[in-house]
């Protein structure tokens, strides 16, 4: 009697509602929490779609594949997607999980031979695939750099070949005073080589904290935890020893073609 | 006379004239790269899409033309209703598909479009002609390179695999009756085109579009027409080019501000660099300047030379950068254009005169601008303070 009461009890239970997860831009464009209800439909503005709960938000992950995408997710159970899309029993993708780097191979291998209308890629593959769009950017990026550090380059040399020009009457004076060209070509180069590390120091600071900036205002404006740039140590080194080498090369430069001028042409007498 | 003595003085320091030159015309290539980039990008689109005359697009719901694989269906009621409005001349619903052509050991995979050959507006004819019965195709010329086909053959064209007989489905011969080149089509894309009803039946997507191209009469009002679908047909986005245009500036957005920012910093650099170089040739000069004070050289004579010579740095720098900005341009252009699935009719770096003689003119500006402030200041240094000090040193 008891079992017969339990079954029947079961049975007129009320169908539970299904729930979905929505991602956090749709939370917040649409105020949306946790707990509410939804209509769920694969027709635009069809009102008569399945009623569901908002029982998660997630948070988007750090994928450059949709930063310029401005479109919304929600996740849904696969059964209940199949029935609100009329999908029937498809999907679009399986994700495979393996022991290990020589199961994948083999899992890889059997899939692919039973080729029932599909076929198994390496996720490592499909990556490379799909962010060939990240590549062009990356090459894009590389080259501006190179044209970058060609103008600042230049700019470096101009500015330390005129900053030992401002020299002419000191070495000069040196030169008179019996100082040896070696010496002098020495100090020059030592105070430009100063002068490019420090110059080099505070530019590090400054790509820094553009950097933060540059971080802070694309996460913001495409909402992704994605970081858009990175002062590297391997940034740094570059920038800092290319500026170190432009520096000296300008000092010694310079002060070379200082010493080689008699001191009093120096003087402009 | 001014612009002798600004010769004779950039003359005088040859290695570092040209050195400032050669900054200027580097910071010039990279501002008029710049400007061609945050519009070139936009006005290249525009003109895409204006090609063929067509002002609206109509897409699923919230989505963009071939954004995602949705489709709008009840083509034939959606047709029968935008009929309604006076204002549309021309209707061409398009849709996307994938087939598979075997050619000898080879599957050659290819995009199909179904479009109504009349009113389309996705393909220009090279040869041949369109496809208008049901068992003909255009194909475009990667197609042709990459099968070898020719026009006249005929080829056989699956849509679907079946996965019981491990053999492709929904398979029919069909005859080659043109080439055409695709305007949104991608680099190295194989492309074919057929008539809507064969894309329909075969696709089994009966009575479905990916997209409607609409022509509406030039005397019309196009944002009040878009109104108009977005209201009559619920079920669908209207893009108009304007609202196309700014979908496209939101998701480049990136590259407008990379293109700002790197403008500013190059105008920047040019601007510092002619600043720097002026003020160092002034204060080495200050003595000779003194002497032509007292002389009676005119203070305003003074700024002029002075300001002449940045002149001098800040055009000839202009137009050497002018050559190199055009060059790194398409170098530049060359690396975006493999973006995949970028149309290759679009261009990241388009070329116009106006923008880039106002870029020029801005540099030229800011190199005069920066020979003012050091000049006049040397010119109005005391006379026999500046000259009893020169001659003490």
């Amino acid at each position: 009697m008891l079992v017969q009461i339990a079954a029947a009890l079961l049975l007129f239970q009320p169908p539970q509602q299904r729930t979905i997860a929505i991602d956090e831009r749709l939370a917040a464009d649409a105020g949306i929490a946790i707990g509410d209800k939804l209509i769920v439909s694969a027709k635009p503005g069809d009102t008569g779609g399945d009623t569901v709960i908002v029982s998660a938000i997630v948070k988007r992950g750090a994928d450059p594949a949709e930063i310029a995408r401005s479109e919304y997710k929600v996740r849904m159970h696969l059964d209940h997607l199949q029935t609100v899309a009329g999908y029937g029993d498809r999907v679009d993708r399986f994700a495979v999980a393996t022991r290990g780097d020589s199961a994948t191979s083999i899992a890889l291998r059997d899939i692919n031979a039973a080729a029932f209308g599909f076929e198994a890629h390496l996720s490592r593959d499909i990556a490379v695939g799909t962010s060939r769009t990240f590549q062009v950017v990356s090459r894009f990026h590389k080259a501006i750099g190179v044209i970058t550090i060609v103008a600042s380059a230049i700019f470096l040399l101009c500015i330390m070949l005129l900053k030992v020009e401002e020299r002419r009457r000191d070495v000069a004076a040196l030169r008179l005073m019996g100082i040896s060209a070696r010496t002098v070509v020495k100090g020059v180069v030592t105070e430009a080589a100063l002068l490019a590390l420090v110059g080099s120091a505070l530019g590090v600071g400054v790509g820094w904290l553009a950097s933060q900036f540059i971080n802070w205002y694309y996460q913001g404006l495409y909402r992704t935890p994605l970081y858009f740039s990175l002062v590297t140590p391997s940034i740094v080194t570059f920038a800092v020893a290319l500026s170190l080498v432009l520096g000296i090369v300008a000092g010694l430069l310079a002060s070379l073609r200082l010493v080689r001028t008699p001191p009093l042409a120096l003087f402009g007498r | 006379m001014v612009l002798h003595l600004a010769w004779a003085s950039l003359r005088r320091h040859t290695s570092r004239t040209l050195l400032a030159i050669l900054g200027v015309a580097v910071a010039a290539a990279m501002l008029l790269d710049m400007v061609m980039m945050s519009t070139g990008l936009r006005e290249s689109f525009r003109e895409l899409l204006m090609s063929r005359g067509f002002q609206l697009r109509i897409a699923p719901k919230g989505t963009l033309p071939f954004d995602t694989d949705a489709t709008i269906a009840d083509v034939g009621r959606i047709v029968a209703t935008l009929r309604l409005n006076d204002d549309i001349i021309a209707i061409s619903p398009v849709l996307g598909s994938t087939i598979h052509v075997p050619i000898g050991p080879r599957t050659f995979t290819s995009a199909t479009l179904g479009v109504n050959p009349a009113v389309q507006g996705d393909y220009d004819l090279v040869s041949g002609r369109d496809p208008a019965a049901v068992n003909e195709i255009a194909v475009n010329d990667d197609f042709v390179s990459a099968t070898g086909v020719k026009v006249g053959d005929t080829i056989q064209v699956s849509t679907g695999y079946d996965p019981q007989l491990r053999t492709y489905s929904d398979s029919r011969a069909m005859v080659i009756t043109g080439r055409v080149r695709f305007l949104y089509g991608a680099a190295n894309q194989l492309a074919t085109a057929m008539n809507l009803s064969t894309v329909q039946e075969m696709a089994r997507r009966s009575d479905k579009a990916s997209l409607f191209m609409i022509k509406v009469r030039d005397d019309a009002d196009v944002e009040e027409a878009r109104a108009w679908i977005e209201r009559a047909v619920p079920q669908v986005s209207a893009l108009s080019i304007a609202t196309a245009l700014e979908q496209v500036d939101q998701r480049l957005s990136y590259f407008r501000q990379l293109a700002f920012i790197l403008g500013t910093v190059s105008l920047f650099v040019g601007f510092l660099l002619v600043t720097t170089l002026i003020t160092v040739s002034v204060n080495e000069r200050v003595g000779e300047i003194t002497v032509m004070r007292a002389l009676g050289v005119s203070k305003g004579h003074i700024v002029q030379q002075i300001v002449v010579e940045g002149m001098v740095i800040t055009l000839s720098g202009a137009a050497a950068g002018l050559a190199l900005g055009l060059v790194t341009a398409r170098y530049l252009n060359g690396i975006l254009a493999s973006f995949p699935g970028l149309p290759v009719a679009i261009d990241f770096f388009l070329f116009q005169p106006k923008a880039a003689w106002m870029s020029l003119g801005l540099l030229s500006l800011s190199g005069i601008a920066a020979g003012v402030y050091p000049s006049w200041r040397a010119a109005s240094l005391p006379i026999a303070t500046t000259l009893r000090e020169e001659a003490i040193a």
